[in-house]
């Protein structure tokens, strides 16, 4: 495995009795990189990053995290790694610091408690704070405090803004990034896409335990459908139009207005319109919602 | 390892010195009591007078309630394996499973601690837990008794309690290896527990039913010597039952090796039943 590669995912299979979570993944992401792992609840995504922790034994494939296979060497893997679970649970009967003292201990007590601080301090936390006093979204913060107190040379977090208010999830992406911009990598899941299209650089969907893309934002809306809306100077039959590869006539108006949807290259379509009184046309790009809505669009009809 | 010792002491703190303070009481005031109750006029008598078969339960030590061994048998060695195996099998049910039911183990295993230090760091602190509120029972047997004509020293008053507690240690790893394999801690709680009475129960009977004894030799508590081990400590059997709670501790610890940890909740069980497909 490459000294540039943060985590690699071939073919991880794994079962929960008759459900089939994951079905094969693949992953690759680089490091230095935000990768964003988008899908709905159910798909995968938790099950994905508690394998790369070895908290969960997979069925099949493999796994190198940071270049350590996570069964063969999980304490080495987690020294290097920060984690936020999906669903943080803490002890009540603790203040904040001493919760995070005990994370402390549990990594040998290397922590630097002046950035532990400033974190807190970045993220409104007050660390003298009962943690059965605390709300889910100020749980999170110490969720997200623990996780990168130890300045982790990956951040595998999953769902990592849940709970908080718009302007901790700002805080969030900001300390995301300044991780990023100090090298280290950051793995996140989530289920809400424009969290993924401000933050990561790049993007995996998966469905059904499968990543049925993987891509830069960006990229995966200039491949996905775009909507084409064509103004003739006068009526004419736009039928032949939606003969062209990867172009769908969707309606059409007296033959002045055609709604067209294209997939792909748009080529064949700027070709065949040459042959159109053209007055003017328009072209709605998708946002990646509408992108991810697409990929589940075949998990609903199945 | 010692990172989840101390946690472990730390977050049973409350349950140590809670059950010391009790029992070191109830202690205290038993040996206080000691000379009241030998010098009652007429009480071997009573004693004595009891159906046989309620004497037989609790063996030999009824009739010999007014000497030392007889008295410390009777009103403290013979149920304390229940009492305190309350406290036992609840915590080891809880040691690792109460942790994954409400969510904690997940986070505490992303940390750099192996599966094997954190198992075995849990299992010390709540052996040292055990040996914290047996050790104050015992000081509060000890400093008192020789006011009241309790002539023992303190290594005799020691002996019984070294069998007493490796039989704690054997129902608290039992509850924690059946945890890992029932649905909740609760399960393998209420289960190890009601092994531990029935054991209690069925050896009782024993004393008055030969054909039980057959079964009763081969069950923990027959080994456990109780007032007994104050004259003579039998070494062969505190090591067997030292061994056996090791046995189910190694057994748990393999168990939670292979284990995929859950991320909250109770669960299911853990095996695959043929008629399940």
């Amino acid at each position: 495995m490459s000294n540039d590669i943060a985590l690699m995912v071939k073919g991880l299979t794994k079962s929960y009795g008759k459900v089939r979570a994951l079905q094969g993944v693949n992953l690759q992401v680089q490091r230095g990189q935000i990768f964003g792992f988008l899908g709905p609840n159910g798909a995968g995504k938790t099950t994905t990053i508690r394998c790369l922790l070895d908290l969960i034994r997979p069925d099949g494939g493999m796994v190198q995290v940071l270049g350590i296979n996570p069964q063969a060497d999980p304490v080495t893997v987690r020294a290097q790694v920060g984690y936020l679970p999906g669903e943080l649970s803490m002890e009540d009967n603790l203040k904040v610091e001493g919760q995070l003292r005990y994370y402390s201990d549990l990594r040998g007590n290397k922590i630097d408690w002046d950035y532990v601080r400033q974190l807190a301090r970045q993220l409104d936390l007050d660390m003298r704070r009962s943690i059965k006093n605390l709300s889910k979204g100020n749980k999170q913060k110490v969720g997200v405090v623990q996780a990168l107190m130890h300045r982790p040379k990956l951040l595998l977090m999953d769902e990592p803004t849940s709970g908080l208010d718009p302007l901790m999830q700002q805080e969030v992406y900001r300390l995301l990034k300044e991780a990023r911009d100090d090298g280290a990598t950051v793995f996140f899941s989530s289920h809400i896409i424009s969290e993924v299209d401000a933050l990561a650089d790049r993007v995996a969907i998966i469905r059904q335990g499968v990543i049925v893309e993987e891509a830069e934002p960006q990229q995966l809306v200039s491949m996905a459908l775009r909507r084409m809306q064509v103004r003739f100077k006068e009526a004419v039959d736009p039928t032949p139009l939606g003969d062209v590869a990867g172009v769908t006539l969707l309606s059409q108006s007296n033959g002045v207005v055609a709604y067209l949807q294209v997939e792909g290259e748009m080529d064949g379509l700027i070709k065949a319109l040459a042959a159109f009184p053209v007055s003017d046309f328009e072209m709605e790009r998708p946002s990646l919602e509408e992108i991810f809505l697409k990929y589940y669009k075949g998990q609903e009809g199945n | 390892m010692y990172a989840e010792f101390k946690h472990t002491l730390r977050r049973l703190r409350g349950q140590i010195i809670g059950w010391s303070i009790g029992l070191g009481v109830y202690s205290w005031l038993m040996v206080s009591l000691f000379d009241s109750i030998v010098n009652i006029e007429g009480f071997e008598e009573l004693m004595a007078s009891y159906p046989p078969e309620l004497l037989s339960f609790f063996g030999d030590s009824m009739l010999a309630i007014t000497t030392p061994v007889g008295y410390i048998d009777i009103y403290y060695f013979l149920y304390m394996p229940i009492i305190i195996g309350i406290f036992v099998v609840g915590v080891g049910a809880n040691l690792l499973v109460g942790d994954e039911e409400n969510g904690t183990l997940d986070l505490i295993m992303a940390y750099p601690v192996s599966r094997t230090a954190l198992f075995w760091g849990r299992w010390l602190g709540f052996a040292a837990g055990t040996a914290v509120i047996l050790f104050i029972s015992w000081l509060s047997w000890v400093i008192p008794a020789g006011g009241v004509g309790l002539d023992l020293t303190w290594i005799e008053f020691m002996r019984p309690f070294l069998p007493l507690f490796a039989i704690l240690l054997l129902f608290g790893g039992l509850a924690l290896l059946l945890s890992f394999f029932l649905p909740s801690a609760r399960m393998a709680s209420m289960l190890a527990g009601g092994l531990l009475v029935a054991n209690f129960l069925l050896d009782g009977l024993a004393n008055a039913n030969g054909d039980l004894k057959k079964i009763t030799e081969y069950l923990p508590l027959h080994f456990h010597q109780g007032g007994d081990a104050i004259t003579e400590l039998n070494g062969e059997w505190l090591i067997g039952l030292l061994a056996a709670s090791l046995a189910f501790a190694i057994l748990a610890w393999l168990r939670f090796q292979r284990r995929d940890i859950r991320v909250g909740g109770e669960g299911s069980w853990q095996f695959a039943l043929p008629w399940k497909k």
